[in-house]
């Protein structure tokens, strides 16, 4: 009872009545009625004030309102009732339903196009990714392509320090002549030098100390050893701007007394073609 | 159905028959409470040819949304005032309706002023002013805004610069004054 009584202070009947409360609280009013009678009654009570306060206020239409009016809604009754069943408080409830899927419809794009965004950035980031790592393979074939030269460099350098290291041995040791052959007539600026181990009958040319002029594809020099006086073939050899090595070696020999070499066609001649002799050298006592 | 008779019925059998369609609910209803419909409508919609309309309006939807009413919930007459006074206000907001009002004080004051004084001095109106006679206008003041014009509390308390509270307390004041009166 004191409950009620506290319930109906508040003025939210009032309110309830002249369609101040939003759906909740109607409900909410409506639930405390149905448990109360002394709710029920007080609702009932201001609803019958006001109600003969509109009627104090009320105003008369036009006579004729009357009829225009009810024959306009009874003339098709019919096709007038399929509207009827909605209640007027859910016609209230329907914007506020499709305002809530507006705002999740709205979230919803501003999630797609944030989908999107990332989408392109990803792709963007995949592509200068791609073009790096290109780039990096690239690179990393071109030093690939450098290490390998100074790979050849470095084993060219080694060969070399030992065709040197090997030279060097050569002209220091009594087991090794060193002959030097001069140009003839038919080139007298040319030189050029050859080791001999009598001993080992060993014969090398000296590349370092090359001085002939550089030979065609057709033909090659060959070297031959005089030995009493007859020619014997040591073999060919070419004479470019860069050699690989720097000792030469040729074809073995016993006794010599002299070397010569002559111009010959490529992959060398059995006997020396005589005005083609370039260079030659008597072996030193 | 041009009868001149005006039919009167009990609030539960007027009840059911508009439940049940009957049409004799609807002449009925509006024998008995197109008046006091219309003085809601009309003060918040003056033009009297628009209150008219509206008028027509707010019965159409009573005849057609009959089964939302709920006798439990409350009485009949307060659930059709709250339909007239939604669809008034409805109209009130409406783009339509705000142009014309913008458009008949430029063009059209005059008439504009004589359906507004016709609507003031109605015969009918004068019951009002002597059941008020004697309240406090200030509580009869608030009491009309909130229940003729449908204002909601928010409204009045901006309109009347008074706070929320206040304007609650004043309705339920000039109800509870008003309740004396007629017991």
């Amino acid at each position: 009872m004191d409950e009620g009584r506290a319930y109906i202070e508040t003025g939210i009947l009032e309110q309830y009545v002249t369609g101040q409360l939003t759906a909740e609280e109607r409900y909410e009013v409506e639930a405390m009625a149905a448990k109360d009678p002394e709710v029920k009654q007080e609702i009932a009570s201001i609803e019958l004030t006001l109600e003969k306060y509109a009627m104090a206020g009320a105003r008369q239409p036009r006579e004729l309102l009357r009829d225009e009016i009810l024959n306009k809604i009874l003339s098709k009754p019919l096709e007038v009732n399929t509207e009827s069943i909605k209640p007027a408080h859910e016609a209230a409830i329907v914007p506020l339903q499709t305002k809530a899927y507006e705002t999740k419809i709205k979230r919803l794009y501003i999630a797609l196009i944030a989908c999107a965004v990332l989408l392109i950035i990803s792709i963007a980031a995949l592509f200068s990714t791609r073009e790096k790592l290109g780039n990096a393979k690239n690179e990393i074939i071109a030093l690939n392509l450098d290490r390998e030269k100074f790979a050849t460099e470095a084993s060219y350098l080694k060969e070399s320090n030992s065709d040197l290291q090997k030279i060097d041995e050569i002209t220091s040791s009594p087991d090794w002549k060193t002959v030097k052959l001069a140009g003839t007539k038919m080139d007298p600026k040319a030189k050029m030098t050859v080791y001999w181990h009598p001993g080992g009958q060993h014969v090398m040319v000296d590349n370092s100390k090359m001085q002939l002029p550089i030979n065609d594809q057709q033909h090659q020099y060959q070297l031959w050893a005089l030995v009493n006086g007859k020619p014997v073939d040591l073999g060919v050899f070419d004479v470019k701007a860069d050699s690989a090595h720097i000792l030469l070696k040729m074809k073995e020999i016993a006794g010599a007394q002299a070397f010569a070499v002559t111009l010959e066609k490529r992959g060398g001649s059995v006997g020396p073609t005589m005005d083609q002799m370039i260079v030659m050298g008597a072996v030193g006592i | 159905m041009t009868t001149n008779k005006k039919i009167s019925l009990p609030e539960d059998e007027l009840v059911n028959a508009l439940k049940s369609q009957n049409t004799i609910a609807m002449h009925a209803l509006y024998d008995m409470y197109s008046a006091a419909l219309f003085g809601v409508i009309s003060r918040i919609i003056p033009q009297i040819e628009v209150a008219e309309d509206l008028l027509q309006e707010t019965f159409i939807k009573i005849w057609n949304s009959a089964n939302g009413y709920d006798p439990e919930k409350g009485r009949l007459f307060t659930w059709m005032m709250n339909i007239a006074r939604n669809v008034a206000i409805d109209k009130l907001r409406s783009k339509d309706y705000r142009n014309a009002e913008k458009n008949q004080d430029i063009e059209n004051n005059v008439d504009f002023i004589d359906a507004q004084k016709e609507v003031t001095f109605n015969a009918d109106t004068l019951g009002i002013k002597e059941m008020v006679n004697g309240l406090k206008p200030e509580l009869i003041a608030v009491l009309d805004m909130v229940y003729f014009k449908g204002y909601t509390h928010v409204e009045a308390a901006e309109e009347l610069n008074l706070p929320l509270g206040t304007i609650k307390t004043r309705v339920r004041m000039a109800i509870i004054e008003l309740r004396k009166r007629f017991n």
